[in-house]
């Protein structure tokens, strides 16, 4: 679902805040990385820079000789491109899926996929979609428009399944609003075992797996999707990005990525994420 | 003078003593001008009272005889119940409920204050309205009874007299995101109710209860298999190009007619003779129409449904596959009038959101008219009435890969859930309009790991004949007739005319305003006779009742629901309440949050003429 949408809607050319970019280079001091950044999309970014991404931000502008600068946005991560990128507010965001068509993407930082957690003494060791323990399950957390969504579509169970995830967010209406699953709870929902499964991209939930109480393990999801239509992919190089008229800008985080990647590593494996090797 | 009225009320109470059926004294009271004992006055939801005590030439020396609040700040939709001389308040969450004493309002009679899920608030997608109550007059074992809804799902019966709960039920499951705001509907021994919350993936449907125990009779849904659906065996056999069997699955997507929406919140009207109910069902889900493809039967659709049974007789799809978020549920009003080949035929009225008013054979659900509320209708050039079918106009669409420009009407209609009028002495219906149009600008903003959000940014406005420059203008009031197509008379006004109209036998009409006004025009020429400045704006519609020999207009304040949300939350983003904020921006420079009725009367006559009526007597 979600490549059929978004080729349809970048082929004929519409796209949100329009693709008309500022041809003027950023006007950041060049002591300063500015780094639009949300104030909650925890575990990834925090108003207080809690978040791994914060950290790696200032790990790259630090290898760049920068002041990391992070420009705070209130609204969710999703909406930095359009109103923050795009507006010249800020020059760089993090973690992007490499590739993303609005936006010039630097070399992945990192790649990794989404899992399962499940509780440990569940004992519940899925390794492919067929599984039938899948089809009795109606309790399934994952977030509106993801990998785990399509494929949950997929396999017959997003109708039956779908009351439960709005009761993630309360039923807040969705008529035409972005709205989150927040992610320690859906791990939270896995540990007091209201939710049989959680499906989510592992950076997402690994500090809150990490810290639960009660014993939870992440598996990695299968990748064997042989239904028909286009393949739902469940693995993601993660990039910086900058505006594409930034080339520079782009190099300069290429460079500092490069240098800066055992340091990089180290934060993802405090923050408990289990990476994939990368793709090529 | 105070006793014209006398003979008619004595008439149906003798009428009331012989009769079986609670149905037919619902009836018989329905038919009385001193009762108003549903939401439309009577089962053809005309709005229409006989009383002439007020009328064209005297109607300007109207003043308030008395008043009352809730006590609560939220949009007041629907309109009071007057049934043998006490009238039945309800109000939007916490769902309030009061009765007084017409004869002497100065005590509460009884008041009933439910303890609900708090929850249910923040589940509600637009204000916390309340549309109404059901009166069901008793059999002699059972007493009267006043049905009421909860917004958090709840559906409960009071003794009428005494206001004490005589059942209670869950109706819509709060927790998986259905609420209540429709009013319940007495047929027969039967209290009606609907659903809410399609934003949220309820699955409309339609339930009838034992008025007595509250047991369920029947559930019809407005998607899925046939037999949920409640499909009589000759469903649409009279327009079998309306669609018939297996739609409710073959027209959706795999499963997602099990999460489509179409509920029905709105307002019904019932045909003793066809023993068919009628009644919309609401917009399919979810709301962005990229998720759906299909035409989502049997969202958006005119039903006509046997009472006793559910089973559907007919069902007519007027928005196929909706884009605009035109939810179908709006009022249906019947009337008897003889079509332009002279043939005398029964028929149902609805002005629906999309902004085409529709009147069909309501015997057969043939369908006769398909008419703009306004000719600035865009997003369809015309229906076609051998096919039943919208000839859109794609300019006006709201697909994805489209930048939709001054789309007429807007998402909110150019009618909404305005309880409207009909004046069958005049043949005209007196339609209270929203003209408002809008900007759709679609977005899809791509996040991480595969993730995505499809949204639009909505901006609404006063339509092609408002003042754009100042946002005014965006409402309008009109005479129709339904037989010719033709509009006798329409007038502008600053904001939409969301409540709905009042039609008397005093060649007038009445309605209020979102700024405050409750206003009475001449019905044949629309000339504005009479207006009142309300403590709040008006999104409820007028009643009348007459009580010892005075006839009395009622009207609830309190401004609020989807035109109001910007002012009863607080809101400035203008594309916010999907573009509503932007468009009603200069509402509150005209009124504020307020809650309750004015009832008003010649000279403001009324009870507290004897002044010694409610003082304080010592002993």
């Amino acid at each position: 679902m979600f490549l059929r949408v978004f080729h349809r809607f970048f082929r004929a050319g519409v796209c949100a805040g329009g693709l008309a970019l500022a041809s003027l280079p950023a006007a950041a001091a060049p002591e300063s990385l500015r780094i639009c950044a949300s104030e909650i999309e925890a575990p990834y970014s925090y108003k207080d820079g809690s978040g791994f991404e914060n950290r790696i931000a200032e790990i790259v502008a630090r290898q760049m000789g920068r002041k990391a600068d992070f420009v705070w946005s209130p609204r969710a991560a999703i909406y930095l491109v359009r109103d923050g990128l795009d507006k010249n507010e800020c020059d760089v965001v993090m973690g992007l899926d490499s590739g993303d068509e609005r936006v010039l993407t630097t070399r992945p930082y990192y790649r990794a996929g989404y899992v399962f957690v499940t509780r440990a003494d569940r004992d519940l060791s899925i390794d492919t979609w067929n599984d039938p323990r899948l089809k009795q399950m109606n309790s399934i957390a994952m977030g509106y428009a993801s990998s785990a969504e399509a494929m949950i579509k997929k396999i017959g169970k997003y109708e039956d399944n779908a009351n439960y995830v709005y009761s993630l967010t309360d039923f807040k209406s969705r008529r035409n609003q972005y709205i989150r699953v927040d992610p320690a709870r859906m791990v939270n929902e896995v540990a007091q075992g209201k939710a049989d499964l959680a499906i989510a991209f592992a950076p997402e939930v690994a500090r809150y797996v990490k810290s639960s109480t009660v014993p939870l393990k992440m598996q990695r999801v299968p990748a064997d999707d042989t239904g028909s239509g286009e393949p739902i992919p469940f693995q993601f190089d993660q990039s910086m990005a900058v505006r594409k008229n930034d080339r520079a800008l782009l190099d300069a985080l290429n460079a500092a990525l490069a240098a800066a990647a055992p340091q990089i590593q180290k934060v993802l494996s405090d923050e408990g994420i289990p990476v994939v090797p990368a793709a090529s | 003078m105070r006793k014209v009225l006398l003979s008619a009320t004595a008439l149906a109470t003798a009428l009331a003593s012989t009769l079986a059926l609670a149905n037919d004294k619902l009836v018989q009271l329905s038919q009385s001008e001193e009762n108003w004992v549903m939401t439309g006055k009577n089962y053809n939801a005309n709005n229409f009272s006989k009383a002439t005590q007020i009328n064209d030439k005297n109607v300007k020396q109207l003043r308030p005889a008395w008043t009352f609040s809730t006590g609560v700040l939220n949009g007041h939709e629907g309109t009071p119940l007057v049934v043998n001389g006490t009238m039945y308040i309800h109000s939007p969450f916490p769902n309030l409920t009061f009765a007084l004493d017409l004869a002497n309002p100065t005590r509460i009679k009884w008041m009933d204050k439910p303890k609900q899920n708090a929850a249910a608030r923040a589940v509600a997608c637009c204000d916390v309205v309340n549309r109404g109550l059901a009166y069901w007059p008793g059999d002699g074992k059972v007493p009267a009874l006043i049905f009421k809804t909860q917004l958090d799902g709840h559906i409960v019966a009071l003794n009428a007299e005494t206001g004490e709960t005589y059942w209670k039920l869950e109706n819509s499951d709060i927790r998986v995101g259905s609420t209540l705001t429709i009013a319940p509907y007495v047929v027969k021994d039967y209290v009606i109710v609907g659903s809410s919350g399609a934003e949220l993936g309820v699955r409309g449907y339609l339930t009838a209860y034992d008025v007595k125990t509250g047991e369920q009779k029947w559930r019809a849904y407005a998607t899925g298999p046939d037999e949920e659906l409640r499909l009589a065996k000759d469903f649409n056999s009279a327009n079998p190009h309306y669609g018939q069997f297996g739609l409710g699955l073959k027209t959706w997507e795999g499963e997602a007619w099990k999460i489509g929406g179409g509920t029905n919140w709105g307002w019904y009207a019932f045909d003793p003779a066809t023993d068919l109910i009628y009644f919309g069902s609401g917009n399919p889900a979810p709301w962005n129409e990229t998720m759906r493809p299909g035409d989502n039967k049997w969202t958006m659709t005119i039903w006509g449904r046997n009472v006793d049974t559910g089973m559907a007789k007919f069902g007519y799809q007027k928005t196929p596959h909706d884009e605009w978020d035109y939810a179908g549920v709006n009022v249906m009003m019947l009337s008897e009038q003889t079509d332009k080949a002279g043939k005398k035929r029964k028929l149902l009225t609805h002005p629906d959101r999309n902004g085409i008013i529709y009147t069909l054979d309501r015997e057969n659900g043939d369908l006769i008219s398909a008419d703009k509320l306004d000719d600035t209708v865009n997003w369809v050039k015309s229906v076609d009435l051998k096919t039943g079918l919208p000839l859109r106009d794609p300019e006006f669409a709201t697909r994805m890969d489209h930048n939709g420009r001054d789309i007429c009407p807007s998402a909110m209609g150019y009618h909404n859930q305005g309880h409207d009028s009909y004046n069958p002495d005049k043949q005209l219906f007196f339609l209270g309009i929203n003209h408002i149009c809008m900007d759709w600008e679609p977005f899809m903003l791509p996040y991480r790991a595969g993730q995505f959000f499809v949204g639009a940014t909505l901006n609404m406005y006063p339509g092609p004949k408002g003042d754009r420059q100042n946002y005014e203008g965006l409402g309008q009031i009109k005479a129709y007739n339904s037989i010719t197509g033709e509009y006798k008379w329409d007038k502008m006004e600053r904001f939409a005319v969301w409540g709905g109209t009042l039609a008397t036998a005093g060649n007038l009409v009445f309605y209020g305003t979102l700024d405050g006004f409750i206003k009475a025009r001449n019905a044949d020429t629309g000339d504005l006779l009479w207006k009142f400045k309300l403590p709040s704006g008006v999104i409820g519609h007028p009643m009348t009742y007459t009580h010892k020999g005075t006839q009395y207009v009622a009207i609830f304040y309190g401004v609020g629901g989807w035109p109001g949300i910007g002012l009863v939350q607080d809101l400035e983003d203008p594309t916010a309440g999907l573009g509503a904020v932007g468009a009603f921006k200069k509402l509150a420079n005209y009124t504020q949050m307020g809650g309750g009725i004015m009832v008003f009367s010649l000279d403001g006559k009324g009870p507290y003429d004897d002044i010694n009526l409610g003082e304080y007597a010592s002993n």
